[in-house]
């Protein structure tokens, strides 16, 4: 895992091409794949070279594993969508608190981040509720409606 | 020395079935998600995963390793054994293992009581009908102090206690199925289960510990609803409350409301419906299921118990040279 380190940059993104994130993609769904079987999905309109070369420069950044299998390799994604993410923040967060002169002002920054984030959250969820409310009782409405007009 | 040589033999093997099973158990728990079961039933498996060791090392340990010493060890006093080191090296580790769950257990207690006396500080009773359950108007306090929002406080004599600001936010219906849902982790003794744990300790349980607490949620969760509108209202309450949780870390013997996954538990409130409610119902694990392998395992016990015997008393043998 702590070679995956050196492919984050400052910000929370990984620093990967647009190509290797749909590659790693790719193998993610997979769960493993040979080069061969990525292409023949018909997702990935690259020449062979241009997979394999990319999918060893993934190897060599420590996101995969791989074995060898007659000529060619087979390619396991060595972190969960979850663990890559979970390293990525652990990284910005590191980076951030070992960014300024007073290590305390980072961390208040990070807990305003986290709050508002929090508060957006919660606003969401506040909505989703009220919405559920007015479906429930528009709901209610109709049924006494139906019920009203049957009696008449 | 026969006696101290049979104590340090049962802390022995006290503490290698506890270390045993509990690194058993801290790598196999996950697959319990696997298992398609209530919450309530969840809950209780993960509870029962997380205190087997402790539980399977104290039956072996009295019902074998102790009538095994007594019966099957010579008492002459012409054989002069020595305790041996590894047993009492081990024993020494039972031991730092007892004091270590006892010391979390009375620190955790201690702490709560602090606490939960600061809280109660010019507290009323509420009284707030929260149903048949349980008379809430026994056990829920209106705190003036600046308390979590809701929370079920104590072992012993469990109260729940609700802010003011609670009281202030929450409509009727909203803080009536609030409470209802702090009285069912009363009912399931929540609180005296958290001390449990606190009593075993060993690494790598942390995880199992919060996937117990977030099943212990929903599982109150799903006691409290009813209906929609229940469910509806205990998700507004859940969101409202959100907004006040204090920063301070609350005590061990406390189980607060706005707990675990609020996204996770607000969508599964608001897509409640009775038809899934009375489905979790049958995929219920009763504890009676547990009878039958009981009564199997009993029966073995029985008729090996010779056997075993010897055979424990083989290893304890083993152990001391």
């Amino acid at each position: 895992m702590t070679k995956a380190f050196s492919i984050f940059g400052s910000g929370s993104k990984p620093q990967l091409g647009p190509f290797e994130q749909q590659l790693l993609q790719e193998l993610w769904s997979h769960g493993s794949a040979t080069v061969r079987e990525l292409l023949a999905d018909g997702r990935i309109h690259q020449a062979y070279t241009t997979v394999m070369t990319t999918v060893d420069r993934l190897y060599k950044k420590g996101l995969l594993d791989r074995i060898a299998e007659g000529r060619a390799f087979r390619y396991t994604p060595r972190h969960t969508p979850e663990e890559l993410q979970r390293v990525t923040a652990l990284e910005s967060i590191r980076q951030l608190l070992g960014s300024g002169e007073a290590s305390s002002l980072p961390l208040s920054y990070l807990v305003e981040a986290l709050s508002t984030h929090d508060a957006q959250l919660l606003d969401e969820l506040q909505l989703l509720v009220e919405r559920k409310r007015r479906e429930l009782q528009s709901r209610e409405t109709k049924g006494r409606e139906s019920k009203t007009r049957e009696r008449r | 020395m026969f006696a101290l040589r049979g104590i340090a033999v049962s802390l022995t093997f006290f503490v290698l079935v506890y270390c045993l099973l509990s690194a058993i158990v801290a790598i196999v728990w996950r697959s319990l998600r696997l298992l398609h079961a209530s919450a309530r039933s969840l809950a209780a498996l993960l509870f029962a995963l997380r205190v087997l060791p402790l539980a399977a090392s104290v039956v072996v340990t009295f019902a074998f390793v102790v009538p095994s010493f007594q019966l099957l060890e010579p008492r002459s006093i012409d054989i002069d054994e020595g305790i041996g080191a590894m047993p009492l090296a081990l024993g020494i580790g039972a031991l730092l293992l007892i004091a270590c769950g006892c010391f979390r257990v009375i620190a955790a207690q201690t702490k709560t009581s602090r606490v939960v006396a600061r809280w109660l500080e010019g507290a009323n009773p509420l009284h707030v009908d929260a149903g048949a359950q349980t008379e809430a108007q026994t056990v829920a306090f209106r705190s003036r102090r600046e308390t979590p929002p809701l929370t079920l406080v104590g072992v012993r004599r469990p109260r729940v206690l609700v802010s003011e600001s609670t009281v202030a936010l929450l409509s009727h219906d909203e803080l009536r199925i609030a409470l209802k849902h702090e009285l069912a982790h009363m009912q399931s003794r929540d609180n005296l289960k958290k001390l449990v744990f606190r009593f075993c300790p060993f690494p790598g349980m942390a995880k199992l510990e919060s996937a117990w607490s977030q099943a212990a949620e929903l599982a109150a969760d799903d006691a409290a609803v009813s209906n929609v509108d229940d469910a509806v209202d205990l998700a507004a309450a859940l969101v409202k409350l959100s907004r006040l949780v204090p920063v301070q870390a609350a005590p061990v013997c406390t189980v607060g409301f706005v707990t675990g996954s609020i996204s996770a538990r607000v969508a599964r409130l608001l897509t409640w419906n009775e038809d899934e409610a009375r489905k979790a119902q049958t995929m219920r694990i009763r504890p009676w299921y547990a009878i039958p392998p009981m009564v199997v395992t009993l029966l073995c016990v029985f008729a090996t118990y010779g056997p075993a015997l010897a055979l424990t008393h083989e290893v304890t043998e083993w152990l001391v040279r």
